[in-house]
């Protein structure tokens, strides 16, 4: 029986979607409103819900991007072990 | 095998009780070990060909089958000699024939001693036995589909915790580094050192894996060698490391062979990677710094769109604060002028209150100049007709009588009956119209002449 895949690998806890996703979408939002096909309505709520995505996007770029954190996996496990005690 | 010519000083003496011969030097027992060792008669050895180490003198290399090794070496010209008539150098994991005899290097107090079998000709036989063992594991994972089961994982372009498993001392760890730091990844890298040669590798990488496949935040795998040889890489062909891999949840990046070498863990990972730089890249599948530039260019056209998009709005929302303002304006007006109109009543009624005031002055005054003046009139009318009736009295009394006694005698004077009574009489129609000349009482022919004693009817004639 194989381990079941991650729910989704870089899922964000709290917003549920991936890097590469809200990528995709800002792609697909900014050509869809460089078409100029879309009504005002639906420019407003694609630039609203591109916003939202690219700040989605930064954070977990500034995630990434603040400090190279190294462990060892013994290291890693007492961590996860004091987290999940306190 | 010979002993040594001299035993050892008395000095060195050997183990009490011992019975063996000796303490003999070293150096010397190595000697005769060799001359023992090149006495042996020379024979052909087949087996396969691992762990070829070329040097500058000699190729180093080890002749294995299943159930023994022997370390052999050639020397540099023989081995070019031997590769120029097969047309190709033998390689690694060839099964070959190998012509020589045993050898031993003695070594020295700076260097190792080495047994090998002297190789003095060899002759490629065929593919070799541990590469068909091999090959025969991969169709058998393939066809139970685990070649295949870590490439339908999901990747995340962007993981945020990275796992890698290698040796704790090699290369292959300054190379991921520099690999993402190329990406400009600064995430959270966890370390799971483990062997990565020798028969004891295998299992220590399969602990490691399900570690860090265990540690929910590890999104991604890394297992790194800084290459080598088949032999060294034998580790990674091991059945139950790669059944492991294919059955993790966590996709697995595989960088421990090269572009010759390819292991069953290549072919069972999500990815192969010839080098650990390059799979630290293919781990984090972003140039992170470009795309923090490309996020930054993407906000700006959203709001540009933004921009525009509200710009009609901007419009209207201008025009009704125009609109607005112009309201306002008016509603100030009319509230200023209802302001003027509301004081207007009670200025009016000031105003009017004064005017009545100063008019009933005014008539007060004109009053008491009227009264004033009638009383004075009136004095004067009562003087006037104090006189007047004095005047009337005097009149009534004296003048009177005495002009109505004159009037009527100027009356009685005017009289016609006196004229009648004089012997004139009045010719009248039967009307009783007067008629004054003969033509008219012709033409009335009936006629009343009246005397002062009475009246005769009269008829003309004859005119």
């Amino acid at each position: 029986v194989s381990e079941p895949p991650r729910a989704s690998p870089g899922q964000g806890a709290e917003d549920g979607q991936t890097y590469e996703a809200a990528a995709a979408r800002v792609e697909e939002i900014i050509r869809r409103l460089d078409s100029g096909e879309a009504s005002l309505q639906e420019t407003l709520a694609l630039v609203s819900e591109g916003k939202g995505l690219i700040e989605l996007c930064a954070q977990q770029l500034t995630e990434v991007g603040d400090a190279l954190e190294e462990l060892r996996l013994d290291e890693l496990v007492s961590r996860l072990e004091h987290e999940a005690g306190a | 095998m010979a002993t040594p010519a001299t035993p050892v000083r008395a000095a060195d003496e050997g183990i009490p009780d011992s019975g063996l011969a000796g303490p003999f030097a070293v150096g010397e027992y190595a000697a005769a070990l060799r001359s023992k060792l090149r006495s042996f008669a020379r024979v052909q050895l087949v087996g396969e060909l691992v762990n070829l180490r070329p040097s500058r003198a000699r190729v180093y290399f080890e002749l294995r089958d299943a159930t023994g090794a022997v370390a052999c070496a050639a020397w540099r010209e023989d081995w070019e000699a031997i590769a120029a008539r097969a047309g190709e150098a033998p390689a690694e994991g060839m099964q070959v024939v190998v012509a020589g005899g045993c050898d031993y290097y003695p070594g020295s107090s700076t260097s190792s001693p080495a047994f090998s079998f002297a190789v003095r000709d060899l002759r490629v036989a065929g593919e070799g036995d541990l590469l068909a063992r091999i090959e025969r594991l991969r169709k058998r994972l393939d066809a139970e589909g685990l070649l295949e089961q870590q490439k339908l994982l999901a990747r995340p372009l962007l993981p945020r915790a990275i796992g890698v498993i290698t040796g704790e001392g090699g290369k292959a760890r300054d190379d991921i580094l520099a690999g993402l730091r190329r990406r400009g990844w600064s995430g959270r890298l966890v370390w799971g050192f483990a062997p990565v040669q020798d028969r004891h590798a295998a299992p220590a990488i399969v602990r490691a894996l399900g570690d860090l496949a265990a540690a929910a935040q590890v999104e991604v795998l890394i297992v790194a060698r800084g290459g080598g040889s088949l032999a060294d890489l034998l580790c990674f062909c091991d059945e139950t490391l790669c059944r492991t891999v294919a059955l993790l949840g966590v996709p697995v990046i595989a960088s421990v062979g090269h572009h010759t070498d390819r292991t069953l863990l290549d072919d069972v990972a999500a990815v192969s990677c010839s080098t650990p730089t390059h799979a630290a890249e293919a781990a984090v599948g972003v140039d992170c710094a470009r795309a923090r530039v490309e996020m930054a260019a993407a906000a700006a056209r959203l709001a540009g769109h933004g921009r525009r998009a509200l710009q009609p709005r901007a419009q209207i929302a201008e025009a009704a604060g125009r609109v607005r303002e112009h309201g306002r304006r008016a509603v100030l007006s009319r509230a200023r002028l209802l302001a003027t109109l509301s004081r207007a009543p009670a200025a009016q009624l000031d105003r009017q209150r004064s005017r009545l005031h100063q008019q009933l002055r005014e008539i007060r005054a004109g009053s008491r100049r009227r009264i004033a003046d009638e009383r004075l009139l009136g004095g004067r009318r009562a003087l006037v007709l104090e006189r007047k009736g004095t005047s009337s009295l005097h009149d009534c009394r004296e003048r009177r009588p005495r002009e109505l006694a004159q009037l009527s005698l100027a009356l009685a004077a005017h009289d016609p009956q006196r004229t009648l009574e004089r012997g004139y009489a009045l010719v009248q129609a039967l009307d009783g119209k007067s008629l004054a000349s003969a033509a008219a009482a012709g033409q009335a022919r009936d006629l009343r002449i009246r005397f002062a004693d009475g009246v005769l009817p009269a008829r003309v004639t004859d005119r």
